[in-house]
């Protein structure tokens, strides 16, 4: 599903969906009109849609479900429909801009705490805010917001162009309003998925421990999502007030969070226009069903059904799947996705561009100073020491559970030690966490893959380049996610020197293990980084491509500093310039390869703690 | 500055409808903990409870029949749905399961509806029930809601020593700190969820069978009990059966003491707590950290 | 069961639909006259859906009323009123012979009434779709509804955007006909005013002067409203307020207010709850001894009360419904409304039944009297104070609210051994006349809006 997101290539395809959908808004009434004797009920299905399309971008595009959407279409409704039926405000697209912002800035205060949490809490905190809201709404705020009985009287929009007024009060003129703003709401969706932006929104549904990691900022990106959806949400409420003239309380029940969600899975979220083709098939059977009769009150138990139904068998929904079939007959026929730069042969990444490295003859790469880590009770880490010159390949070695893991992830950033620091170049970047880290110029390449699977290996290494390139937080939304030249270079080049260039346009849980484990790699490169953290990137491999990466560590450190966690000990021998052994959490020895190899306490521990396994 | 009469039976209140939450709540963790997802059809279970009271009080007039009724009608329930479809869910994500909960919770009270229809059913309480009680002169309190706490304590008790005194509870005490693990030793996960997923629908229905003589049976009886179970389940720590129980008797004095106080905010107060409890504590009380 | 418009009908509208495109209705009252033959006696502009949705040999009423969520049994009883109304207007009926307007039968004005009925799941959003739905879709030139007032509220305004009458007639809120009134809207039943006025000087004999009250007030519009007009009619008889309980949305378990209450030292307890709450709160009450300490009254029992609470429950407690079929005795169509609908139904009529039957009359028999179903027209006619005999005797509308002037019937609950048949559940202990209980005009609230008006 989200492979095909990042695949409209080509100038031809990118406006295609923009112009069928505006094609459908001006011919589709004509037929409701013809079917229904009214517009109404499109209208309708256009508000839950723009409803659904900032939801979508939030459950469907960002892995974030939210039960308690309706506070903020509860919000934008209500703020709109007490301005102006009790007069404070006179002019409805003013009003409308008021509640809509207002949703928004709810929407932050609820995304602040809600998103400290993720999957089910998360899910539980928005349900208890919005069940919070439609309390408030009921009983304190009752004499504003007319309590169970809402508002009615909500004034319809007028614009005056010079002496002509337009009102839109008519079943046509509203249709109009909103399928306007739904369109545009369509086209600003549009505009983010198709960015880097979503790019990483879509990293951080699937796997979002790497996405930080290769230095996005997670947290913020979800809070704008959330705060997006939350405005998305507002104003598809000032609309409905707007639209009926009455404002209901029951659009902030725990009913409209959950309508909203099944009409999303129904329709199939990830799609944008799911949910408006959701709410169309809810809308349409409701009204039908009940005019079966002996049906009549069952209506919603066969929705249910029906939503069980499609939950079970048909996870991405009625127009997803749809959409999914449509764009594997696309993808059969192979379109030439845009020429891509090509590689200029090998080179590794230019200097990261931060102020100490360019030609300033630094010392030392990476330092860290007495570094320990404890969980509850248990020492992981103990007071562990290294220094590391730019350019060496530096291993750390040691029997299981010497704690090599768990310290290239205190170098990584991933963990926060609870003694000691962590310099590069100088600069202590203890406790920056891994995304800042990542941006500073340390990245890891991880003992189990940490891909994004249903995207090709060229979008994978696409969301690690963009971040080093656009930073940890950026709202480029009006860029295409392939535009950026310098970007695609590198990937490109990457794409060569990893060899991938046969498979890098397909899905990598599609590849087999030892071109995963060279995207794997090829993601840290992405993010130029000047440190090189590899997690037993041998683990896995035959011989062969054993030699081959062997080959590859070799070449990277041309221009990088590398640190290398590994079990293959001829490996270890033959690239590492020195060697730690850790044992038990401590360092045990460093040195040199011949000096390690002579040592006998490392005998001893390796041999050991071999005994210690066996007797047990 | 209400009286000391009304805070100590409002708080002997909220210890009654606390253990009853308690009870229902203990089986919406103990799901979450071994299976892993949130079983959003435990307020339907909770209704189908209460009416399968009613239909065997109709009849026989005897309640203890009444609570068999309620725990086989939900063993059933529960295999049938266990079996059918959801022991394809237990590898797709926690979203799905949800989803997937929901639908069914959906189609059970609107079966239920059309069985039924949607106006009250009456239970009445057990003939042991009827009467009231005077503690110590200082304030009365009914006789079949004192009960209450003791029918809820005595399954909360079996429960208890289901899980804590049998090997079949040590193993699902092991699978709700490591699922991973406990499938690598060797012990049939899939047995042992089916088992646990039963004895939550069975804790769910029999709290249902406790409270129909307290109110008017509806099919929407549940809802409002679901979402202050999940409350209870967030405050005491998904997956601890010792936290559901405190959890449970927290909301329940909450939602009595705060009613003596200003009732507008009572149910507002339980969902504050539950909001801070999640930002600043998200384990609950009593929870495995880390197990989100 | 009713169907919306089929055949022939819509296929009407279909075209008549292409060509409004864009234009709105403004065509439509241009081109009708090319499009059909029939021309008027008088010739009305357009509003709402006349004349387009009575152009044809059929005009369609709209019944939107709850038939899931938790009054979905008084949602069926009102549709089951709703359609016997609409068959006895069309085919004739001995009620109907007693409106001398209705003796000639055969539909309104000579065209048969269709019907549609939609769910309004007792929320207001569902309700106002459906109800737009209708009035868009199928023409509808009437309709009726709800049961609570939110949505009773939302319907009525409505019908006043859309310019189509709504006999909106199962609410119980004061608002209904206070400061939300409509001039599209006609409320037939008494509201809580009226109810509360009258159960005042009943209970007052009954019970005694200078009694302490508390009150169980569902903390909502409704129960709040009721409090308040509760209050203002037994001050006159000394009787005081001794606590006032504001269980809020969805409480399940009143114990808390109920032990409030017990301990408040009141003689009389009201308990104000709706549907299963007020079962649920009622058997808690019990439980708690409330009722063998003090008087109980339910200010206004749901229309199964009876079979919700049972006899034991209610034997013994005062309160007062909208309107009872016990009052057959006293008023004849009353008589011959319970004989129809018991035939066709198998159970004797509750009040949403009743409300909403005797609602369509009263529409029915403006409409004759106007001589068209042109809105306007037929508003004056609802408002021109002339009485039609339903089953709750001779009413009309208030011109200043469409405030039915309704009698309200007091009653007490029988015991099984009081019980003269199986759904004998209350005897009527007095009934007060409508005249006599309405809120005085300058106090309603009410600031009707005029015809026009959005």
């Amino acid at each position: 599903m989200s492979a095909s997101v990042l695949s409209w290539r080509g100038s031809r395809n990118r406006w295609l969906p923009e112009i069928i959908v505006a094609a459908l808004l001006m011919v589709l009434p004509f037929g409701f009109d013809a079917a229904f004797t009214s517009v109404d009920l499109l209208s309708r299905i256009l508000l839950w849609g723009l409803f659904g399309i900032g939801f979508d971008l939030l459950f469907g595009y960002s892995g974030l479900l939210s039960f308690g959407q309706a506070a903020f279409y509860g919000t934008g409704g209500f703020v709109t429909a007490y301005l102006l039926t009790s007069h404070i405000l006179g002019n409805v697209w003013l009003a409308m801009l008021v509640g809509t912002v207002a949703a928004t800035l709810f929407a932050l205060f609820v995304g602040y705490l809600a998103l400290r949490r993720v999957g089910l809490y998360f899910a539980m905190i928005t349900l208890a805010f919005s069940q919070l809201a439609y309390f408030v709404e009921n009983s304190p705020l009752a004499n504003w917001t007319g309590g169970e009985n809402g508002l009615p009287g909500v004034p319809y929009p007028v614009i005056h162009l010079g002496s002509l007024d337009f009102s839109f009060s008519s079943g046509w003129r509203t249709y109009e309003l909103i399928a306007v703003t739904f369109f545009l709401g369509y086209v600003l969706a549009r505009f983010i998925v198709r960015s880097p932006v979503g790019a990483v929104l879509v990293g951080i549904r699937q796997n979002p421990g790497r996405t930080a990691a290769l230095g996005h900022s997670v947290p913020g990106y979800k809070l704008a999502v959330f705060v997006l959806a939350g405005a998305y949400a507002g104003l598809a409420g000032a609309l409905l007030g707007i639209f009926q003239s009455y404002m209901p309380p029951d659009a902030f029940a725990l009913d409209t969070s959950a309508q909203l969600v099944l009409q999303s899975v129904i329709g199939g979220a990830g799609t944008l226009l799911g949910p408006t083709f959701g709410a169309a098939v809810w809308l349409f059977l409701r009204a039908e069903l009940q005019q079966i009769p002996g049906i009549g009150s069952l209506w919603m138990f066969i929705l249910g059904a029906i939503f069980v139904v499609l939950v079970t068998l048909l996870r991405k929904g009625l127009y997803g799947s749809l959409v999914s079939l449509w764009r594997q007959r696309v993808a059969t026929t192979p379109s030439r996705p845009r020429p891509h730069p090509r590689a200029t042969g090998l080179h590794p990444a230019a200097a990261p561009p931060t102020p100490r490295s360019v030609g300033a003859a630094v010392p030392v790469a990476l330092e860290a100073r007495g570094v320990s880590k404890s969980y509850g009770g248990i020492r992981a880490v103990s007071q562990v020491s290294l220094a590391v010159p730019p350019g060496e390949i530096y291993a750390v070695i040691g029997p299981n559970g010497a704690g090599k893991s768990t310290f290239l992830r205190l170098l990584s950033g991933e963990e926060i030690p609870n003694m000691g620091h962590i310099l590069l170049r100088g600069e202590d970047i203890t406790g920056r966490g891994v995304t800042a880290v990542n941006q500073a110029g340390i990245a890891k390449s991880y003992q189990i893959n940490q891909l994004f699977g249903d995207l090709t290996g060229r979008e994978n290494l696409r969301i690690a380049a963009l971040g080093r390139a656009r930073g940890a937080l950026r709202f480029d939304v009006f860029r295409a996610v392939d535009s950026i030249d310098a970007v695609e270079e590198s990937i490109a080049a990457l794409i060569d020197e990893l060899g991938l260039a046969e498979s890098a346009d397909l899905p990598v849980a599609t590849l087999p293990y030892g071109e995963k484990r060279r995207i794997e790699l090829g993601m840290a490169l992405a993010t130029l980084p000047s440190v090189l953290l590899l997690d037993e990137p041998l683990a896995g491999l035959s011989p062969g491509e054993r030699q081959e990466v062997i080959r590859l560590i070799r070449r990277l450190a041309d221009g990088r500093t590398i640190v290398l966690v590994e079990h293959d000990m001829d490996a270890v021998f033959a690239l590492a310039a020195r060697i730690m052994v850790m044992h038990e959490g401590r360092p045990l020895a460093e040195g040199t390869p011949a000096e390690i190899r002579r040592n006998a306490e490392v005998r001893r521990a390796y041999l050991g703690s071999m005994t210690a396994h066996v007797d047990s | 500055m209400p009286s000391t009469a009304t805070i100590l039976s409002q708080a002997f209140s909220g210890f009654a409808f606390g253990s009853l939450l308690a009870l229902m709540s203990s089986g919406l963790t103990i799901i979450f903990g071994t299976l892993g997802f949130i079983n959003f059809a435990h307020g339907a279970m909770f209704m189908l409870g209460a009416y399968a009271a009613f239909v065997v009080l109709v009849q026989t007039h005897s309640f203890i029949l009444a609570l068999l009724a309620g725990a086989s009608a939900l063993l059933v329930v529960a295999v049938v749905l266990e079996r059918g479809l959801l022991r394809f869910f237990y590898a797709r994500p926690p979203e799905d399961q949800l989803l997937v909960t929901f639908g069914l919770s959906v189609m059970l009270i609107e079966g239920v509806r059309f069985f039924f229809g949607s106006d009250s059913q009456r239970v009445s309480p057990p003939a042991w029930g009827d009467g009231i009680v005077n503690f110590f002169g200082i304030f009365y309190y009914p006789l079949y809601r004192v009960e209450v706490i003791g029918i809820a304590a005595a399954f909360l008790l079996a429960l208890y020593l289901l899980l804590y005194h049998t090997s079949l509870g040590l193993m699902v005490r092991a699978g709700i700190e490591d699922r991973l693990m406990v499938g690598l030793l060797g012990i049939d996960v899939h047995r042992m969820f089916l088992v646990v997923f039963a004895v939550g629908a069975m804790a769910a229905g029999i709290a249902g069978v406790i409270f129909a003589p307290l109110s008017a049976v509806i099919p929407d009886m549940g809802t409002p009990f679901l979402v202050q179970a999940f409350v209870v389940v967030v405050i005491g720590g998904l997956g601890s059966f010792g936290g559901a129980i405190v959890g449970g008797l927290v909301v329940g004095e909450l939602l009595s003491l705060t009613t003596a106080f200003n009732p507008a905010y009572s149910q507002a107060s339980i969902y504050a707590v539950m909001t801070l409890i999640l930002v600043m504590r998200p384990r609950g009380l009593f929870g495995v950290a880390g197990r989100i | 069961m009713n169907r919306k418009m089929t055949g022939a009908a819509s296929l009407a509208l279909t075209r008549r639909g292409i060509l409004k495109t864009g234009l709105g209705l403004g065509a439509v009252g241009l081109l009708t006259p090319l499009v059909t033959p029939r021309v008027w006696a008088k010739d009305y502009p357009e509003m709402g859906s006349f004349p387009a949705g009575v152009q044809g040999k059929s005009v369609f009423a709209a019944g939107v009323f709850p038939l899931t969520g938790p009054y979905a049994a008084m949602g069926h009883d009102e549709q089951r009123g709703f359609e016997l109304a609409i068959d006895h207007l069309n085919n004739g009926s001995q009620f109907t012979q007693g409106i001398p307007s209705l003796k000639k039968g055969g539909g309104v004005l000579g065209k048969k009434v269709e019907s549609g009925v939609a769910d309004s799941e007792t929320k207001p959003n569902p309700a106002v779709q459906a109800a737009t739905r209708f009035i868009h879709e199928n023409k509808a030139i009437v309709f009726t509804g709800a049961v609570s007032s939110s949505v009773a509220v939302a319907l009525e305004e409505v019908g006043q955007r859309h310019k189509v009458i709504c006999m909106c007639s199962t609410t119980a809120s004061n608002t209904t006909t206070g400061v939300s009134c409509q001039r599209f809207g006609f409320r037939l039943m008494p509201d809580n005013y009226m109810l509360a006025k009258a159960m005042a000087p009943v209970l007052a004999k009954q019970l005694g002067r200078n009694l302490k009250a508390a009150y169980l007030v569902p903390d909502y519009i409704f129960g709040t409203s009721l409090f308040s007009s509760l209050k203002a009619a037994f001050a006159p008889y000394g009787w005081t307020v001794a606590t006032e309980q504001l269980p809020p949305l969805g409480t399940t378990d009143f114990s808390s207010y109920l032990l409030n209450i017990a301990n408040s030292g009141a003689d009389v307890m009201f308990n104000e709850t709706a549907g299963a709450d007020s079962v649920t709160s009622t058997k808690q009450a019990i439980h708690f001894g409330i009722t063998t300490k003090m008087k109980y009254v339910i200010p206004l029992f749901s229309g199964f009360a009876g079979k919700e609470l049972g006899t034991e429950l209610l034997a013994g407690k005062y309160g007062t419904e909208p309107w009872w079929w016990g009052m057959e005795e006293k008023y004849p169509q009353a008589k011959i409304f319970n004989a129809d609908f018991h035939k066709k139904y198998g159970y004797m009529p509750r009040f949403p039944a009743a409300n909403t039957y005797d609602s369509m009359m009263m529409w029915a028999d403006a409409v004759e009297r106007a001589g068209t179903f042109y809105p306007p027209e037929v508003i004056k006619a609802l408002e021109s104070g002339h009485k039609v005999d339903t089953s709750r005797g001779e009413v009309y509308f208030r011109a200043g609210d469409h405030q039915g002037v309704s009698p309200v019937p007091v009653l007490q609950g029988n015991s099984k051994a009081e019980m003269k048949g199986s759904e004998d559940y209350f005897k009527i202990v007095g009934i007060v006349e409508g005249e006599q209980l309405m809120v005085p005009l300058d106090q309603s609230g009410c600031h009707m809006p005029s015809v026009e008006a959005a």
